[in-house]
């Protein structure tokens, strides 16, 4: 049998396969004991699906709330998309919720706990930091689209947005799961709910309606798999909503425009900490110590140990390492490799970027 | 003890592998039928070993992989000298690099 890669699943952009993910939906009300939804409202991003449930399933003081947060525009977009959806209650507990417990309660059962959280371990938690650091952050966005206005009306439209992310059942971002269930050969009782994880976003089941998200239409991370990117949104939907992100630390959106055009002056300017590592990154540790003429601390065979004192913040210490390969022209390339700031000299910097003390590390060759 | 690049290769003995380590499956091959130790997300290219043996890789990227070489091998990278590697059992580290707060693995 055909493994699925629910890895590639849960960070997969591009639009839905919108019949696939509906076929799916019906499966899993079918499974439900339900009549499946008369109506299927796609939403293009999980912040349209949030505002479209706290539509569907608020009062009209909770719409007012998000009209008082600033969010008239989108609450009015998408009030055309669910404008005459009358969609009942919602039906997530029988559609999700009891089904995904009772096959986890049963695995668990049948594997004992020892054997659970090495299979745990493979699937699931393999891959749980990255896809749970995701739903985080995208739960934060959705929220912040009302809390950014910091009044207390803010507050209210954040709570319910909020509180309607933690309503939604996660479609792709379901996979970390699924693929325990895999493991198990124990997906097929959750056949629907799989589906649609493989073809769309987030949904939110009810009695007589759907509302089903899109898919990111782009998803940049850097190799740990945190969101990342240094010239746009890292995590962007079709309809707009983004978040941007340096190594997973959230930034604002217009930082990157200003990225391209740092210099040193800048960097030293900046007075957020955090941004400022980022300016770093950005313009390059080498061509900044250049610029403001940094001295070496310490010099060894294995490479030169560099510190940058910042003001408010712990002071950024590197270590230059030469290729032990020469490039084609005959060059040596070298690179900084930031170090913990107690660091004193350059092997035990270049030992820590491999786990290990000053005395372990001693390589009997090196290319 | 041995270095390519952003990779390093300790030979450890063979009571040291942790018994789980040994048990649980060893990491597929690739299309050209090596051993990739690790794989630069930029580049494409690949720290790779074409030799009887098996890698075991550690829960998360920070943990350190087992690689296994019963009759020793070549590891090569399209932009390191390759390295000839003995017989035995050995532990694969990959280089970090330190972010206050976090640390993360270099691609290379």
């Amino acid at each position: 049998m055909m493994v699925e890669d629910w890895r590639a699943v849960a960070f997969a952009t591009g639009a839905a396969e919108r019949e696939r993910a509906e076929a799916g939906v019906r499966a899993a009300y079918e499974a439900a004991g339900l009549r499946g939804p008369q109506r299927v409202v796609w939403a293009p991003s999980p912040a349209a699906g949030a505002i479209a449930a706290v539509l569907l399933g608020g009062d009209g003081q909770d719409v007012q709330a998000l009209r008082d947060a600033g969010l008239g525009d989108a609450v009015a977009e998408v009030a055309s998309l669910v404008a005459d959806v009358d969609a009942g209650r919602s039906v997530r507990d029988e559609v999700r919720t009891r089904p995904w417990e009772a096959v986890r309660a049963a695995a668990h059962a049948e594997l004992g706990p020892q054997e659970w959280a090495r299979v745990w371990a493979r699937t699931t938690g393999s891959s749980w930091d990255a896809v749970n650091g995701l739903v985080t952050r995208i739960r934060q966005g959705i929220g912040e689209m009302a809390g950014a206005q910091g009044e207390e009306r803010g507050a209210q439209a954040e709570r319910l947005l909020r509180g309607a992310t933690l309503d939604a059942v996660l479609g792709q971002h379901d996979a970390p799961w699924l693929w325990l269930f895999e493991e198990l050969g124990r997906l097929g009782e959750l056949a629907g709910p799989a589906e649609v994880a493989r073809a769309a976003g987030w949904w939110w089941p009810y009695e007589n309606a759907v509302i089903i998200c899109e898919r990111p239409s782009e998803l940049h991370r850097d190799e740990p798999g945190r969101l990342h990117r240094g010239d746009g949104p890292a995590l962007a939907f079709p309809d707009g909503f983004a978040l941007h992100a340096w190594r997973g630390m959230p930034i604002p959106p217009g930082f990157i425009d200003t990225l391209g055009t740092l210099t040193a002056a800048d960097i030293r300017a900046e007075d957020n900490a955090e941004l400022r590592r980022v300016m770093l990154e950005y313009y390059g540790y080498d061509r900044y110590l250049n610029e403001i003429g940094a001295k070496p601390v310490h010099r060894d065979e294995t490479g030169v140990l560099w510190r940058i004192d910042l003001p408010d913040d712990e002071p950024v210490v590197m270590v230059e390492v030469v290729n032990s390969t020469p490039e084609p022209d005959g060059t040596y390339r070298t690179y900084h490799l930031r170090v913990p700031p107690h660091t004193r000299t350059a092997r035990e910097g270049v030992a820590w970027t491999f786990g290990l003390t000053e005395d372990e590390y001693r390589p009997q060759k090196e290319t | 003890m041995y270095r390519q690049g952003d990779v390093l290769i300790l030979p450890v003995p063979e009571d040291e592998v942790p018994a789980a380590v040994k048990e649980s499956p060893p990491a597929p091959r690739d299309g050209r039928s090596r051993i990739v130790l690790a794989l630069g997300e930029a580049t494409g290219h690949a720290h790779a070993i074409v030799a009887p043996g098996e890698l075991f890789r550690g829960r998360s990227p920070m943990e350190p992989d087992h690689l296994h070489l019963p009759s020793g091998g070549r590891l090569v990278h399209e932009e390191h000298a390759p390295i000839t590697l003995p017989s035995g059992w050995y532990r694969v580290i990959r280089q970090r690099e330190y972010v206050p707060g976090a640390v993360r693995p270099v691609a290379d």
